[in-house]
């Protein structure tokens, strides 16, 4: 985390704290036996909450460097409870607790913003019903469901079906409970429960607090059970969700959000059509767009490909709402502008293009290194000097200047370095220069 | 993630790499299954290696096939490194699809031991051997570019080629083979070998021109025929 | 060089439990030390501690190893740790041979003890047969030349040579044309920024010739090009001199064409023109009749030119609102099929030409816009008829196509086009400014069509990649590459050369007669040559088909 930017081009002074991990990154080795082990079940924010990780964690499998940490707010040791698994399983002896934050002053010559950006907040549009009904994701929730290493292993799941599917779980698991304490009475009384409860309602055991327990225990287990039944009967029906529809512009090209085209969603929207049809061929893709922006290389053909060879629908209309019917699948209404009447398609997953947005806390760096944002809170550039922010020797690169897909995020960030490398060597050749004169004056 | 534990993974840059003497190689060796796994087409990390991997394979697994060997032991598969998933279907399903041919030899291929081994033997000769691998080398430029009259060619039209010479290489070897043994005539030799007689008495002629085999006396009335030299085969 | 006997030391690891938790690493020590060649085994808990590395160390002098096989993880993370002790040691690194039975074993055979131990045995056997062959190799390194090339001088080539003559680094800008500028000098005003292009592309020209380590010239054609990454001889002429020079890296910004619409709606040139004719026009600030109607995509997203030019959405929107500006009373419509205004800058435009009363009407390209004397034509799908749009000037949008230079150019420096005849990148996504072969960079509408920002954008990048050899002076690669191993039976015929991705290998007349020869130094290992040898001259370091063969041959003799 920064948390102070002095000095001016070609001699910044930046603090940086640095976090404890509480595992000691020289001697983890990245084995994953602390993780296996730990106790602690969190909901992972990489899998967009849709899947589980631990207290001690990566982000994700493929990060750099390859080396844990403990999450502080869940780690039951950190909460003042008894654990220290993580301690006892770690053969590297990584573990450490008592580790510190650390505060580094570094000394830099330019400075390069690439803070990205965020999804919108997709229950700004109440009619879409995102956050409300289950089985409305957005683009990055679908992208997990949909990646052969995210939480479904990339069958596409409804997450009301994975939700049913979580809550069987508990309830078998709190039915087995309820189930044992019955035994106990049984044991107890020496009376199966069936006939304990003939002989109570028929009157012919009289009333006694332990009985009232037995009885009230025995109505929940049945209870439970029916309900149990039900909904195993209900998960039964569902499978993989194979009618699909992708809603464009969400949050983007609207005047009550933001006025900007987020760029990179309508090829995201095909690929992640492409990618679900790839997975399994009886999928149905609905792609409801203002206009399908296909303009990189390669898009175009791409766009006209999924149309033609996986039969991907693009329907021309903005989406005006979404509802569920009795089984949670998602309806959608639409006006399609062809025939000019309003429409309705039931799917069983509904995908939100959500928008590109200024990350969160973007003013606070932009406070702290004291460049100044857009009216669309990104950090400003101008058009012929597309990396430099409003103070020299700070650049800006990827989605923080604003929405732009991978291969140009990358092409950005080549770009970037190659304006702060000017700025470090002119600097060190002033440098080189003054140093010079002051040793050699005249 | 859990997989079966039949497989051994020999590590290889790209699966350009794979030459087919080595494929022959293994199964000549007694492999029971050979799975090359790479890139996804489009994506390999070596720009275009798994194509011709594919064009060496394909060749490779025609060869083998001829030969006698149930072709399915060579199987090439594709994936991107982040699908662990798809790693462990393939080589799930190939240890499934290799359990249910059984050992090298048996009932899956055509010819059984110890017969199929001097097949193999006599196919990795003719993989080595330059004319196969002049062809499946040209394979991507005369799809591309054409020869040098820049005539392009179909994958068909290839394949149609290969196969032909794959036919010839299999016989000239085997009958380089048998006369390395002992001296025969041409329709002993096409007896023995299950081969017409006028295309026995043609490949002969060929070895005979090529200097890789000579007159050696006359049985009778038939000609008989012994091994000279392989040098410069290839 | 005479071949010493192989003396191999087998090292181990049991990870702490993560391969110890099921093999028993004790057994497979005691294993190893039965294998042929192996005079020296040793487990530890962690080798890659300092401990266990030491141990390494200890081996190799006090047994005189010259092979290592370590046991233990995935060379991927490792092997580049294990390879510098064994040359802290005194063992060329590449005599060392890593065993993964953490991986692709312990990790992912739990439950299965009996068949894990039986496959960590024949890993381990199949290591030590490899090491026994192994050879040792040296990094190869080479110089660079300190001097970059720019091929075009439009914005994006302008742009880069800026940017790296700002480094310090010597630059050559080449431009076919008698004049600096390309594409730009054309045009009228630029959006969003709405300035004269002249005077953007002026002041850049001016910049490039003010700084003292460019130089410029014009109307130069490229003659011949040879070598690779650091060590590029070009010949090229201009003004009727030939010049001879070594150059480290190269950036390729020659640009893209304008297609002329011959044939298509109409178009003469006078009263149907193209959006770069209406420039002119614009320039001259004479815009003749108030209704003017604009057709997108001309030429374009169909079945002969499949992709979407990008920038044509943008200009026309742009080139609308100028005229609006130049004569409030004008009518403009734009018949679209979709508006391709993305990103912040454009989808503004937009907004600002429907405010300023620009007419946008979709039209299908099944049913496209027929150009009358005075009318264009066209069926609104809204409406579900055909409708009439009076016109007293009709303006084209067409793509920018690839420039006709480009399939010499890239002859010349052997990289590839994709099938629009763009200059292709190395890797769609990461490496989009690359091209395949080490030491060459696109940028600008050479890649693919691009707008002022967009190519400015993509210079400047261009400028970093090429910058990274020339300010480190040197190459240096790993020595998994192409070796000639048998040059008697190389006959130079060259199917490695074509077949090669990377431009590594070449043909030269030597005494021997025509031989290939590789250059190591653009070489990637992938093996494709070494594989299709039919004379079986080549070989991959590390990766040699004797040592394939002996792993499988020592898994098989279990």
């Amino acid at each position: 985390m920064v948390e102070k930017v002095t000095g001016s081009k070609g001699d910044f002074t930046v603090i940086v704290r640095k976090k404890a991990r509480y595992v000691n990154e020289d001697l983890c080795t990245g084995c994953g036996a602390c993780a296996e082990k730990c106790p602690t079940t969190v909901p992972d924010d990489y899998e967009m909450g849709l899947g589980n990780r631990k207290a001690i964690y990566r982000h994700y499998a493929q990060g750099i460097p390859s080396v844990f940490c403990i999450d502080p707010d869940y780690c039951r040791t950190f909460q003042g409870k008894k654990c220290g698994v993580c301690q006892k399983i770690c053969q590297a002896k990584a573990i450490d607790y008592k580790q510190e934050d650390k505060v580094l002053e570094l000394k830099v010559g330019a400075i390069i913003l690439a803070t990205g950006y965020d999804l919108f907040d997709a229950t700004r549009i109440s009619e879409y019903g995102y956050g409300r009904l289950a089985n409305v994701v957005n683009s990055m929730e679908f992208e997990r469901l949909s990646s052969a290493s995210g939480p479904t292993e990339g069958h596409v799941k409804r997450p009301s079906d994975l939700r049913d599917h979580n809550l069987i779980k508990t309830k078998e698991k709190s039915l087995k409970k309820s189930t044992r304490t019955l035994a106990k009475y049984e044991k107890k009384h020496k009376m199966s429960t069936a006939d304990f409860y003939k002989q109570f309602t028929a009157g012919n055991i009289s009333d006694g607090d332990e009985f009232e327990k037995w009885v009230k225990q025995y109505e929940n287990v049945r209870e439970a059970t029916r309900k149990l039944e039900e909904l195993k009967a209900r998960a039964e029906k569902f499978d993989i969700a194979t009618r699909l529809a992708f809603i464009q512009c969400v949050g983007s090209r609207d005047f009550r959000f933001n006025k900007y085209c987020s760029s990179y969603c309508c090829m995201h929207s095909i690929k992640e059509a492409m990618m679900a049809k790839d997975h399994d061929a009886r999928t149905e893709a609905y792609i409801f767009n203002m206009d399908l922006r296909t303009v990189g290389k390669g898009f175009e053909e791409y766009k006209v490909r999924g149309a033609e060879k996986l039969g991907l629908h693009y329907v021309r209309g903005r989406v005006a709402e979404i509802t569920q019917d009795e089984n949670e699948n998602p309806i959608i209404w639409y006006e399609e502008t062809t025939s000019q009447e309003v429409k309705s398609l039931t799917v069983d997953l509904a995908v939100l293009a959500v928008a590109c947005e200024a990350p969160r806390g973007i003013e606070k760096v932009a406070e702290l290194v004291g460049v100044a944002l857009d009216h669309n809170r990104f950090f400003k550039t101008a058009p012929l000097n597309p990396l430099d922010t409003t103070v020299p020797g700070i650049f800006v690169c990827g989605c923080a200047q604003g929405p732009v897909d991978i291969p140009e995020s990358v092409a950005q960030a080549s770009s970037a370095a190659s304006r702060a490398a000017e700025v470090i060597w002119q600097s060190t050749i002033e440098y080189g220069e003054s140093h010079w004169k002051k040793k050699n004056p005249e | 993630m859990q997989y079966t534990t039949d497989i051994r993974v020999i590590r290889i840059m790209c699966t350009g790499r794979m030459d087919p003497v080595v494929m022959a190689d293994a199964f000549v060796h007694g492999l029971d299954g050979l799975l090359v796994l790479g890139c996804l087409f489009g994506e390999c990390h070596y720009v275009s290696g798994n194509f011709n991997a594919r064009h060496k394979i394909n060749m490779t697994q025609e060869m083998l096939a001829y030969a006698g060997m149930n072709p399915n032991r060579l199987s090439f598969r594709n994936l991107s490194s982040a699908e662990s998933g798809v790693f462990v279907k393939h080589i799930t399903d190939f240890s499934t699809e290799i359990r249910e041919l059984g050992p090298l030899g048996g009932a899956a291929d055509r010819v059984p031991l110890p017969k199929l081994k001097e097949n193999l033997e006599i196919a990795r000769t003719a993989l080595a051997g330059p004319k196969l691998r002049w062809v499946v080398g040209k394979k991507p430029v005369f799809m591309d570019s054409g020869n040098k009259y820049q005539e392009i060619f179909t994958e068909h039209e290839i394949n149609r080629t290969l196969s032909g010479i794959i036919i010839d290489e299999m016989a000239t070897h085997s009958i380089l083979a048998a006369l390395q043994k002992k001296r025969r005539a041409v329709k002993d030799l096409a007896k023995e070998l299950e081969i017409p007689g006028p295309d026995t008495l043609k490949y002969v002629l060929a070895l005979k021109r090529r200097g890789f085999v000579e007159l050696d006396g006359v049985d009778g009335t038939s000609p008989v025929y012994k091994y000279k030299t392989e040098e410069g085969m290839c | 060089m005479e071949k010493e006997e192989p003396r191999i030391g087998v090292f181990v690891c049991k990870c702490g439990n993560n391969i110890a938790g099921l093999l028993d690493v004790e057994a497979l020590e005691e294993y190893s030390r039965t294998l042929p060649d192996v005079v020296f085994t040793q487990w530890n808990l962690y080798i890659c501690s300092d401990a266990g590395l030491e141990e390494i160390k200890k081996g190799i002098k006090e047994q005189n190893l010259n092979r290592v096989v370590v046991a233990s993880c995935t060379p991927r993370t490792h092997e580049p740790l294990f390879r510098s002790v064994c040359a802290e040691a005194g063992l060329n690194g590449y005599l060392f041979e890593m065993v993964n039975i953490r991986d692709q074993c312990s990790w992912v055979h739990a439950g299965y003890k009996e068949d894990a131990m039986v496959k960590a045995r024949d890993l381990i056997r199949m290591g030590v047969a490899k090491a026994a062959l192994l050879e040792p190799q040296e990094i190869i390194t080479s110089n660079v030349a300190v001097r970059a090339l720019v091929v075009g001088g439009g914005i994006a080539g302008l742009t880069a040579a800026i940017s790296l003559a700002d480094r310090g680094f010597p630059v050559i800008l080449l431009e076919k044309e008698k004049e600096l500028g390309g594409m730009l000098r054309s045009l009228y005003r630029l959006a969003p920024m709405d300035m004269d292009a002249s005077e953007v592309i002026d002041k850049k020209i001016k910049e490039v010739q003010d700084n003292p380590n460019i130089d410029i010239y014009t109307g130069a054609t490229i003659d011949k090009v040879k070598g690779f990454i650091g060590k590029f001889d070009v010949t090229f002429s201009a003004n009727g001199t030939s010049k001879d020079v070594r150059l480290g890296v190269v950036i390729i910004a020659t640009g893209a064409g304008n297609l002329v619409p011959e044939g298509m709606y109409q178009y003469d040139g006078h009263k149907v023109i193209t959006q770069w004719e209406l420039e002119e026009k614009l320039k001259a600030g004479k815009i003749d009749g108030n209704n003017v109607v604009m057709i997108q995509c001309v030429g374009a997203r169909s079945a002969e030119r499949k992709y979407c030019s990008r920038i044509c959405c943008a200009i026309a929107i742009k080139n609308a609102i100028l005229i609006k500006e130049l004569n409030s009373e004008a009518k403009v419509c734009i018949l679209y099929r979709d508006i391709m205004a993305y990103g912040v800058q454009n989808e503004d435009q937009l907004r600002k030409a429907k405010e300023l009363g620009i007419r946008f009407v979709k039209y299908d390209p099944e049913r496209p816009p027929v150009v009358n004397e005075d009318k264009v034509t066209v069926f609104h799908h809204l409406m579900g008829k055909e409708i009439d749009l009076p016109q007293d000037m009709v303006v084209l949008s067409t793509p920018l196509v690839a420039s006709e230079e480009a399939e010499k150019v890239a002859s010349l420096f052997r990289v590839s086009l994709d099938e629009n005849k763009f200059f292709l990148e190395a890797h769609v996504k990461l490496r989009p400014i690359d091209c395949a072969t080490d030491g060459i960079f696109i940028c600008g509408s050479a890649h693919y069509p691009k707008d002022v920002r967009e190519s400015i954008l993509q210079a400047l990048g261009a400028a970093s990649r090429a910058s990274i050899p020339l300010s480190q002076g040197e190459v240096k690669i790993e020595p998994i590459v192409t070796s000639l191993v048998n040059k008697d039976a190389c006959r130079g015929c060259g199917l490695c050369v074509a077949l090669c991705p990377y431009n590594a290998l070449e043909i030269r007349d030597t005494d021997e007669g025509r031989k290939v020869n590789v250059i190591t130094v653009a070489c990637k290992g992938c093996g494709v040559c070494a594989a299709t040898c039919y004379r079986h001259a080549l070989s991959i370091n590390s990766f040699t088909d004797d040592q394939m063969e002996a792993q499988i041959h020592s898994f098989l003799a279990a």
